[in-house]
């Protein structure tokens, strides 16, 4: 079964490069432009992986992610932090609220994808 | 001298006894004068002053007593012996005066006899002579016997008054002395000698004138003598006898005496006497002993006739009777002089010493501090003017103490003036610098002032230049009617004021009373307030007008130099306070401005850094995307050129990453993240990422990682920036050689090196590579690139690791650069 990555990603670049990097790889993919929507697709569409930028319009990826893991089936989905670099540093701050992996913008997709794949092994 | 040795022992017990007795009157009196003294000046004080006391009367005593002795021992001497002279002249005379009648007796016997003798030749009849001699006896009643004897030494015929005559006996006499004498010296007396053992007789012998005339020869009674004798009266007890030139008694009142045939050439003034008969030079003593062995006053007379001597004896117990109760009455005159003088003594010290006494003690009361004490005496003399002086002195003393202790109330008034001035300036100045609050500060500053200062309000002004106004900024004890009429009054710099006055002088002014004025903007107000008087000191700062401090008080009168001085001091330091207050108002509103600022450049640095990352990351995205064939195969020129797009594109991202590095560094932002790592996994990610860019160069790396190194904790992708800076350094400014990585822990360190075999670094440039933006200044580093940050945020990042980093290097060999941090490193709180 082809597993579902759920993007919050507000800047459209960025959407679409993890869109064709992990298309191509065959995963299915779901796409929030912002805190909020993010919380609730993850809550309606129960991805196998959330990517979550921190720098997020509305709800910041701190509250998204937390809020996420109090949802009860999503208390184990592998969540892996996008962020700046310029709140680098903050990695502490993102396994705090929930994260199980960082990637740095700017982001190597081909790192990202390693990323990816250690957490989804079955994909 | 043995008589004035007796005299002198006499008088020295005499005066032994006077002694002893005004010994016991002096302890007598002694003793009731020292209970009097404890007495009258208690216990304690007595030793000093009865010493004096018995100094005077001691002297005083002996003074007096001494003349006394003197001039009495002197009187007693000459008494003494002009009357012992006297007595033995008088005794002399007497003596001479038996001894002339003896001496008369005797001569008119031998001139009767010689005549006797002398008037019949030798061969004339015997009753001629019997004839004669009758006539001898009828006329001389002291001859009781007289006789003839022949030339040739017979006895011729003896007539006696007591035997029968006898005629021609023919007794022959020749070899008798009364013959032998007489016929050689013409006249023989013989020694005395006694019939019937009671009556002295004495024979005189005389030869006729012819050569060879007999010898006639007459028994002579002289008991006439001894009528003589008992005649002599001297004194009672006093006696005159006679004795012959053998020392023998021939007469003495006492016959008994003389029958004993006493001889007294034993006594020595006898002897002596008897030796002056010969030898005219030797003295007799006049005091002597008689045989009784009495003491005597002794004189004498020689009978030269027959070489007796007639001596009156007198007792000297009565002889110096006389001069014995003449010294006794001068001992009792003495005794009294002196038992007078002790007396006089005494009172006369104790009149010395009681004012002495009392000026010592009134002294003493002075001395103590009791200035009211008088000394009372009045002796008319240097010791009651020392004792005036005294009074004088402790009247002078009170009067000073007096003003004294005036001044020494008015000083400590003064003081506790001065002491609560300054405490009020402690106060304030304390107030100044624990609190910022302007209005309390001034507030607090004003009622210290007003309190200080007696004044009933007052009222604190701040100037405000650009206006030229007085703003009133704070108030004390004015009314809410008086503080509107001040607000309402825009006061300004120009107006006729004292407040305008004392600022422009630059000088306090002070109204001491207000009625007095008459063009005074705020008179009215204020003497509605009821002011009367005010001081308007200005507050200056270096010169410029920062207000006025003003007080004002309900009564007339001048404030005085003293204060006008402590509301200088008041007034300078609410000037300081107004200024501190402006001066931390304007260092608040640029400290806010310069945290805004920060604020600015902070958000400005994370956004730009946001800005400039975002398409960044969509450029290097997709160019890693495409080169991965992810949008078709393309041809290896197009994958090349893709290749340099991603290289610079990295490079700009660095470039980035590091001003942010280093701004957030600046701003105290950069926080570790403190973790667990290890440093061999460190250094393998340095190398594999720097792998393929010395391989580029051909230069080999050479690992050297120390076995068993510990898991260390700190920032792990800092250490990896750190590391991964000094290997990309050493790659870039090295051409040839090689580049040697090596690892190890020692004593809980980490320490790490990078080598290479590039230019060098010149010393003067070591110290200066870790300072931001600096590089080697050189064509190779121009040529090489670089932001020259990155050894600058090695440095940081080690140092907030608490560790250290350097570099070794020598110019055209290479360098070394090294860094140490600890095994386990500990969050150092955000500073740079």
């Amino acid at each position: 079964m082809t597993k579902r990555i759920l993007i919050i990603e507000d800047q459209e670049d960025n959407r679409a490069i993890m869109r064709d990097l992990l298309s191509t790889a065959g995963y299915a993919l779901i796409e929030a432009v912002d805190g909020e929507e993010g919380v609730r697709l993850a809550r309606s569409e129960r991805p196998d992986l959330i990517l979550m930028d921190i720098q997020l319009p509305v709800l910041d990826g701190y509250e998204a992610t937390r809020r996420i893991r109090a949802i009860a089936d999503l208390k184990s989905v592998p969540i892996i932090a996008v962020t700046s670099y310029a709140l680098s540093g903050d990695e502490a701050k993102t396994r705090e609220a929930g994260c199980d992996s960082y990637v740095a913008k700017p982001f190597s997709p081909r790192e990202l994808l390693a990323k990816v794949r250690a957490l989804l092994p079955s994909g | 001298m043995s008589n004035a040795g007796q005299l002198l022992r006499w008088c020295e017990c005499q005066f032994t006894r006077l002694v002893g007795l005004l010994g016991r009157v002096r302890d007598d009196a002694g003793r009731a004068i020292r209970a009097y003294w404890q007495r009258v000046r208690g216990p304690k004080s007595g030793q000093r002053s009865r010493s004096l006391f018995r100094k005077y009367a001691i002297l005083l005593v002996a003074l007096v007593g001494g003349s006394l002795v003197i001039s009495t021992s002197i009187e007693m001497y000459y008494s003494y012996w002009q009357s012992r002279d006297a007595l033995s002249a008088v005794q002399r005379e007497k003596a001479l005066g038996a001894a002339a009648v003896i001496e008369q007796f005797v001569k008119e016997i031998e001139n009767q006899v010689g005549w006797a003798a002398g008037f019949l030749p030798a061969g004339s009849g015997i009753d001629q002579r019997r004839y004669d001699f009758l006539r001898l006896l009828r006329q001389a009643q002291a001859i009781t016997e007289v006789s003839y004897i022949d030339p040739e030494g017979r006895e011729q015929i003896k007539v006696s008054r007591l035997t029968m005559d006898t005629a021609a006996s023919g007794a022959d006499l020749s070899q008798e002395p009364k013959f032998t004498q007489a016929r050689t010296n013409k006249r023989y007396f013989s020694p005395v000698y006694f019939r019937k053992e009671s009556e002295p007789y004495l024979t005189l012998a005389m030869a006729g004138a012819a050569r060879s005339a007999g010898v006639t020869v007459a028994e002579v009674n002289l008991k006439f003598i001894w009528d003589v004798i008992s005649r002599i009266q001297v004194g009672k007890a006093g006696v005159a006898y006679v004795v012959d030139d053998r020392g023998l008694l021939i007469a003495h009142p006492d016959i008994g005496v003389v029958l004993r045939k006493t001889d007294l050439s034993g006594l020595s003034h006898v002897a002596f006497a008897l030796n002056r008969l010969r030898d005219p030079g030797i003295k007799v003593p006049a005091i002597s002993r008689d045989r009784t062995g009495r003491e005597v006053l002794t004189a004498f007379a020689p009978i030269a006739t027959l070489g007796w001597l007639v001596f009156v004896d007198l007792p000297l117990t009565e002889a110096l009777q006389p001069v014995y109760a003449a010294l006794e009455r001068s001992a009792f005159v003495l005794a009294a002089g002196l038992l007078f003088a002790a007396l006089v003594g005494v009172w006369l010290a104790r009149r010395m010493v009681v004012p002495i006494r009392a000026l010592a003690t009134g002294a003493a009361r002075i001395g103590g501090g009791d200035l009211d004490h008088r000394i009372d005496i009045r002796s008319r003399d240097e010791v009651q003017r020392l004792a005036d002086s005294f009074n004088d002195m402790g009247g002078r003393l009170k009067e000073s103490y007096a003003t004294l202790e005036h001044k020494v109330a008015d000083r400590t008034r003064e003081l506790s003036e001065a002491l609560s001035q300054l405490r009020a300036l402690i106060d304030v100045s304390q107030a100044i610098n624990s609190t910022l609050d302007l209005q309390a500060l001034l507030e607090a500053i004003l009622a210290h002032a007003c309190r200080l200062a007696d004044a009933a309000g007052g009222a604190i002004y701040t100037f405000e230049e650009s206006t030229e106004e007085f703003n009133l900024a704070a108030a004390y004890g004015m009314s809410q009617e008086l503080v509107e009429a001040v607000r309402k009054a825009h006061r300004r710099l120009h107006d006729d004021s004292p407040l305008s006055h004392c600022v422009l002088k630059r000088s306090a002014i002070e109204i001491t009373d207000l009625a007095s004025k008459s063009a005074y903007q705020m008179r009215d107000s204020l003497m509605r307030a009821d002011v009367r008087a005010l001081l308007a000191v200005p507050l200056l700062r270096e010169d410029a007008i920062v207000g006025a401090l003003m007080v004002r008080r309900a009564h007339a009168g001048t404030f005085g130099n003293s204060m006008i001085d402590l509301m200088q001091s008041f007034a300078s330091q609410s000037a300081l306070a107004i200024q501190n207050a402006r001066l931390f108002q304007e260092i608040e509103d640029k400290s806010r401005q310069l945290e805004t600022a920060s604020q600015h450049k902070s958000q400005f640095l994370a956004n730009m850094s946001h800005e400039l990352r975002t398409p960044l990351n969509a450029i290097l995205g997709y160019n890693e995307l495409m080169q991965d064939g992810l949008y078709g195969e393309l041809p290896s020129k197009t994958k090349e050129v893709l290749g340099r797009m991603e290289k610079n594109g990295k490079h700009l991202l660095g470039l980035i990453n590091d001003v942010l590095d280093l701004s957030k560094i600046e701003a105290g932002q950069l926080a570790l993240s403190l973790e667990k790592y290890s440093m061999q996994d460190i250094v393998h990610t340095v190398v594999s990422a720097t792998e393929s860019l010395a391989a580029a160069k051909q230069l080999p790396l050479n690992v050297e990682i120390a076995d068993g190194m510990p898991n260390g904790r700190g920032d792990e992708r800092r250490l990896t920036q750190v590391l991964l800076n000094l290997v990309g350094n050493a790659i870039k400014f090295t051409d040839e050689g090689a580049i040697r990585i090596a690892a190890r822990a020692n004593n809980g360190i980490f320490a790490v090196e990078v080598a290479d075999t590039g230019p060098g670094i010149p010393e003067a440039e070591r110290g200066r590579i870790f300072e931001e933006f600096h590089q080697v200044d050189n064509s190779n580093t121009k040529k090489k690139g670089g932001t020259g940050l990155g050894l600058a945020i090695a440095k940081r990042i080690i140092e907030l690791h608490r560790g250290r980093i350097w570099v070794e290097s020598q110019v055209g060999r290479g360098s070394t650069f090294h860094f140490e941090v600890p095994v386990r490193a500990e969050q150092r709180g955000g500073a740079a």
